[in-house]
Parts: C-alpha cells; sequence; structure tokens
C-alpha cells in the first residue's frame, strides 16, 4: 500500500510540471503583458512597478529569452535579483531557504502577486477560501445525503412510480443551464415571493463585508444574528448547487446499489431468511457505498475551486468569483495561482480517491 | 448542468423504452409469413437502429424540437435581420412586458426595446452552431486520439494518455473563459475552435477503452487472422461497435457545448454585444432582474434549457437504437 502510494506520488510530477507550464502558456499567450496591468492601477507607485518587474523578471518588451527567465523566476529555479541560478544567500535559488536557497517560485509557495489589490496572490486566496467552503461544503453535505437516500429508495424499489419520477427529474434538473436555473430562483423567491434575499454573503445595510476584521468583530457581538444573516444568504446558492448535482450522484449511487442487489451474497442472505431491512442495510447498501466513497471524494476540489457559475449569478464572493474578477482584469499571477491550485486539488483528489478506495474495499490489492 | 461538464457523466431515464417485442415477431408480423430468415434479410444495421429509434418517443421529440431550431438557426436571421443599432425605446423603464399584440413584444423587450422574440429567433444560429461545430470538431479529435491511443497500445498510448490526463486536470471551465477573455475577440469562429479543441479529452479516453476492449474481441481476431488491414479492422469492425456510446458522448459534447458558451458569453466574455447567442441575449438582464423583469431572462434561457434536453433525450434514443446488442 505504501509502495503504491509513493509510486502514483512519483507518478504525479511530470503531470504536475505540465499543469505549471500549460498554465504559464496559457498566460502569456495572451495578448498585453502584465506590466501594463501594473501601470493601471494608480495606488502603485511608478517606483514599486520597477521593483516588481525587477523581482519577476518582467520585461517591458518580453523576448524569448526573457520570457524562459520568467518561467524559471515564476517556478522558483531562478532567482531575478541576480539574475542566476544562485540566490542571494549563495546557494542554489531551488533549495530550501535554510540551505541557501532563494524565497521566490511557487515552488517556495509564493504564487506572485495580485495585479488588481496589489497584495500577494496566497493572501488574495486564502482570504477567500472561507466565503466558498462554506457554500460548497453545505453543498456538497446536503446533496451527497439526499443523492444516497434517493438513488437507495430508488434502486430497492425499482421499476416503481418513485424511481421513475426521481429519473425524470434528475434528467431536467441535469439538463437546466445552472446560470439560468439561479437567475430564476432569484427572480421567484427573491423578488417576487421575498423569502430570502438575492446575492450576497451579508446583509450591506447590517454587516460590514464578509471575513473582514470588522466583520468578525461584528460576529462576536451577535453570533447567532450573524450566522443565521449568512444561512439566509446560503438558501438559494444551495439549493441551486443541490438541484444540479444531485442527478448525478444519485444515478451513480442507484446503480451501485442495483448491482450489490445483483450479487450472490445478498440472494444467500436472502434465502437464509433475514430480515428484508437488515439485507438492504447490512448487506447490500455497505457494499454499495463503496463505490460512492470514491466518487464523493472526486468531488473534494470543489470544495475549494468553489462554484464560479453559482459564485457568479448569487455575487457570493468566493474563490470561483475571484477567477471571474481575475479573467475580467487580466490578473496574470493571480489566474496563474488559482488554476495551479485547483489542478493540483484534483489531482490530489484522484490518488486519493484511489487509495481510499483500496482502504474500504479489502478485495482491492496494488502492490 | 453541473457546474463541471463531464462528457462522461451519462444520466439516463431508465422505463422509457418500453420492452418490445422481437425483431422476428414484428418481421413475421409486417410480412404476414413465419418464414422469419427472408425477411431479415432485408434489414441492415442502419434499418435496425432507426425502427428502433423511432420507438422511442422523448427521442422523437427531441429530435423535432432540434430540428425546428436548426431551422430557425439557418432562417431566422434572413427573415428577421438583426440590426444592434435599432434600439426603439421602452415605454415601462427595465423594458416592456410580453404583450400579445403586437407579435414584436410577444416575448416581452429589453431595456432598450429590442424584442426578446427576436433574440431567441436570431440567437439560435449562434448557439446551435457552436453546439454543432463543437460536437463534430471534438468528436473527430477524441476518436482519432482514443482509436490510436488503444490500437497502437504501447508507448504511444501512454503518452497520447498523459496529455489526456493533464487536460483533464486542469478545470476544463477556468480554461475557458481565459481563453474565451484572451484569445476570443467575441468572434464566434474563435469560439467554436477553443470549445472543440477543450471538449474532447473525456471522449478520448471513453475510445480508448472501448478499443482496448473490442480489440481483443473474437470477430476482430478473426478478421486479423485473415489478414484483413489495420485501418479496415478500425473502421470496419471496431468503430461500429463502438458507435453507440460515441454518439451518446457526442450529444452531451454539444449540449455542454451551447450551455458553455450561454455561459461565456453571459459573462460578455463570449459573443461580442453586436452579435446574438442566447446566451449573451440575458447577458445584461441580471440588474433588471431585481426589478421584477424576469421575461427577458426567461426566454432565451428557456430556448436554451430546451434545446439541451432536446439533445439529450436524441443522446437517449440513439444509444438505444446504436447499441448492436439490444432488442429491435
Amino acid at each position: 500500500m505504501t509502495k503504491y502510494i509513493i509510486r502514483r506520488s512519483l507518478g504525479l510530477i511530470p503531470l504536475l510540471l505540465g499543469i505549471v507550464l500549460v498554465s504559464f502558456t496559457l498566460m502569456k499567450l495572451a495578448p498585453g503583458g502584465p506590466q501594463s496591468q501594473f501601470n493601471q492601477n494608480p495606488r502603485v507607485s511608478e517606483a514599486q512597478v520597477e521593483a516588481w518587474l525587477q523581482r519577476w523578471c518582467l520585461e517591458r518588451n518580453p523576448t524569448a529569452l526573457s520570457v524562459v527567465r520568467e518561467f524559471g523566476g515564476w517556478l522558483g529555479v531562478y532567482n531575478c535579483q541576480t539574475d542566476s541560478f544562485l540566490s542571494e544567500r549563495g546557494g542554489l535559488n531551488i533549495l530550501p531557504s535554510f540551505m541557501g536557497g532563494g524565497d521566490n517560485g511557487i515552488i517556495k509557495g509564493d504564487l506572485g502577486l495580485s495585479i488588481v489589490s496589489a497584495r500577494p496572490v496566497t493572501d488574495v486566496i486564502v482570504e477567500r477560501i472561507p466565503a466558498t467552503l462554506i457554500l460548497t461544503s453545505a453543498a456538497l453535505i446536503i446533496w451527497v445525503s439526499i443523492a444516497i437516500v434517493l438513488g437507495v429508495v430508488a434502486a430497492v424499489k425499482r421499476y416503481s412510480l418513485f424511481d421513475q419520477l426521481v429519473t425524470f427529474l434528475a434528467y431536467i434538473f441535469y439538463s437546466l443551464p445552472t446560470f439560468w436555473l439561479g437567475l430564476m430562483f432569484i427572480f421567484v423567491f427573491a423578488v417576487t415571493l421575498r423569502w430570502v434575499p438575492a446575492q450576497g454573503i451579508v446583509s450591506p445595510r447590517n454587516w460590514p463585508p464578509f471575513n473582514t476584521p470588522q466583520y468578525w468583530e461584528a460576529f462576536g457581538a451577535e453570533p447567532i444574528a450573524a450566522v443565521l444573516d449568512v444561512a439566509a444568504h446560503l438558501v438559494l446558492p444551495v439549493t441551486v448547487l443541490v438541484l444540479v448535482n444531485i442527478a448525478g450522484d444519485s444515478r451513480f449511487v442507484r446503480a451501485s446499489m442495483l448491482e450489490a442487489l445483483n450479487q450472490d451474497y445478498v440472494r444467500t442472505a436472502r434465502a437464509k431468511g433475514l430480515p428484508r431491512r437488515m439485507v438492504i442495510m447490512k448487506h447490500t447498501f455497505r457494499n454499495a457505498m463503496l463505490p460512492v466513497v470514491t466518487n464523493v471524494a472526486l468531488s473534494l476540489p470543489f470544495l475549494f475551486s468553489g462554484a464560479i457559475v453559482t459564485e457568479t449569478i448569487f455575487s457570493w464572493t468566493g474563490m470561483g468569483l475571484l477567477f471571474i474578477e481575475g479573467v475580467n482584469a487580466r490578473d496574470y499571477f493571480l489566474l496563474m495561482g488559482l488554476i495551479l491550485i485547483t489542478s493540483l486539488l484534483v489531482v490530489i483528489a484522484n490518488l486519493v480517491a484511489d487509495v481510499v478506495y483500496a482502504i474500504v474495499d479489502p478485495r482491492i490489492r496494488y502492490d | 448542468m453541473p457546474d463541471t461538464f463531464q462528457a462522461d457523466g451519462a444520466i439516463r431515464p431508465a422505463g422509457v423504452v418500453q420492452p418490445a417485442p422481437s425483431t422476428l415477431e414484428i418481421l413475421a408480423k409486417e410480412a404476414g409469413t413465419d418464414d422469419f430468415e427472408v425477411a431479415l434479410e432485408s434489414l441492415n444495421q442502419w434499418q435496425l437502429a432507426w425502427r428502433r429509434f423511432r420507438r422511442h418517443r422523448l427521442a422523437l421529440l427531441g429530435s423535432s424540437y432540434l430540428l425546428t431550431m436548426v431551422a430557425l438557426a439557418i432562417l431566422g436571421p434572413i427573415l428577421w435581420p438583426y440590426n444592434p443599432n435599432d434600439i426603439p425605446g421602452v415605454k415601462t423603464p427595465g423594458g416592456d412586458p410580453p404583450t400579445l399584440d403586437p407579435i414584436r413584444n410577444l416575448f416581452g423587450s429589453d431595456f432598450g426595446g429590442r424584442s426578446v422574440l427576436q433574440f431567441v429567433v436570431v440567437g439560435a444560429r449562434i448557439s446551435v452552431s457552436i453546439g454543432l461545430f463543437t460536437m463534430l470538431i471534438a468528436t473527430t479529435i477524441g476518436v482519432i486520439v482514443g482509436a490510436v491511443a488503444g490500437y497502437a497500445g504501447g508507448r504511444i498510448d501512454g503518452l497520447l494518455m498523459r496529455f489526456v490526463d493533464l487536460m483533464l486536470a486542469i478545470p476544463f471551465l477556468f480554461v475557458i473563459l481565459v481563453a474565451a477573455r484572451f484569445f476570443g475577440g467575441g468572434d464566434p469562429v474563435i469560439l467554436i475552435v477553443i470549445f472543440g479543441l477543450l471538449f474532447w479529452p473525456g471522449l478520448a479516453r471513453l475510445v480508448r477503452a472501448l478499443f482496448l476492449s473490442l480489440r481483443e474481441a473474437e470477430f476482430v481476431q478473426a478478421a486479423r487472422a485473415v489478414g484483413v488491414s489495420d485501418a479496415r479492422i478500425t473502421f470496419r469492425h471496431i468503430l461500429p461497435n463502438a458507435l453507440g456510446p460515441i454518439v451518446v458522448s457526442a450529444t452531451l459534447i454539444m449540449a455542454g457545448a451551447i450551455v458553455t458558451e450561454a455561459f461565456v458569453s453571459f459573462l460578455n466574455f463570449g459573443i461580442r454585444a453586436t452579435d446574438v447567442s442566447w446566451g449573451n441575449a440575458l447577458s445584461n438582464s441580471k440588474g433588471y432582474l431585481l426589478q421584477g423583469n424576469w421575461w427577458w431572462p426567461f426566454f432565451p434561457g428557456m430556448a436554451l434549457a430546451l434545446t439541451v434536453i432536446a439533445v439529450n433525450f436524441i443522446g437517449d434514443g440513439l444509444r438505444d437504437a446504436l447499441d448492436p446488442r439490444s432488442k429491435a
């Protein structure tokens, strides 16, 4: 098992290098360099821009060589201050700083500078994680639980009216465009019925912007009211996310459950006269959940990468909306950082899914 | 559609297709004879497939809807030319609500008094063509890459599949948005190329898996034993048997492309503002929606949603029809 994990992890290195290369190339091919974006930010002085250009090997008129240098600097192999592979401390730049290496580059966890806010990309991203995590984890927990219940009941009562209804509704909601469903929900439940707020994370009239120091101060003063306020704003986006995602997972649970129901050990359990409930819950359900666990593990990157479409429609200032803002402002370092982090999460989740499967299913051997 | 599109996340209603009488029974009844063999010879694979497809009511309904949309896509902009500079103005601020009279305002108007009905009619051209052409490009690439990988095996397979892994690891919507914003320039043709180049990896993986299993099938081994060439084995023996899953994936790609274009254009990263697609028809509607102006986003979105549902139904019908093992 340990051997398998190590072998798989090593296999990921070329994949990660590929991801790094693709996200960098994508940004470099785009017309208009980051320099011009720096210059457009009125809060930034000319001296600061020069310092940034220097730190990231950015040239006002990039050449092929300068782009390669820039990539090396962004990766952390090259040091732009000393203009060599050696860091200011004298060691190879790629080494950890206590061994004389440099501090720059994504290898060291330095994702560069967000152009719009003139702050480190890492800070900008970390700041958005709580909002996204609240939305996505609430949605994921709800849709997985409902999908399991619906899938199991539909499988046990196969071809019943309930089964066909679930199938049909799942089909419809799966087909509906998420952003349009979101807009219609806003119109019906927020504008017409006025049951819940239409957008945002907190009510702007009563609360400071979410996740600012002022917000947490106000939160401390009235925690219950604050939680209720966020909960009210959660209702619509979570409902939309649950409805569009439930389809796939409930079908998956149903298929997995049907397969387990056809196994010989289930027939044996029935034949020896075990109560139906026990056959379904103990013999079938637990085995049917194995692939479902893997499937949920594959959804985990979504927790952090956020839901671009849903966050945009509901102005939920999380990671998804941050990405849209980045695309709008052509915030190069921010976009590269976001693509990198999300791809990394996808890759790790794939590995975790395989490993979890091996752990929960004793029949699987990877040696 | 979920936030991330999966080409292989097929969701199909069960029980839509009624258990049908066997081919032999039908043929015997139609021919009025008990001589099954004579009747069977007159039907080839495609005739059997069409017979099965016709029995799938929802798929037929979807086909007729999609054909209507294709007709709209071809004729709409000719019969009712769209002029982005023609802003007639409104009686109610934020847009006029739908009225039966005159026909221009059947679906209401946007904030400038432009007819939402016209958005739906004219927008069909870009939305449907992006779906169709993306499907063609992505399916072609996916089938070629998957077939080569699955049939050749070895190092070529490893290399191609590592590339597919890379494409699947990078969040698809991220790349689409960046590419559309930075390289798209509002041109539908460029958007089709971007989509076509990004939608294929899931299909390639599927085709590879199909080829891997079919390569070892007995009829392929038999063909190889009598000395049939690789190309002929691929196209005449393996591909027809893999057609069902490929076609279903292709319809999912089409549905995904139509929705993605709509979302990208909705964010104003897609089609330029002087053109109309269903997505950018409703791109500026959000602010007015909060004032209760529902018709503006509703109708273009409805056209979009129905098209996606229709395409999914067609895919479902085709899957049943093209499966060589399913009963006729």
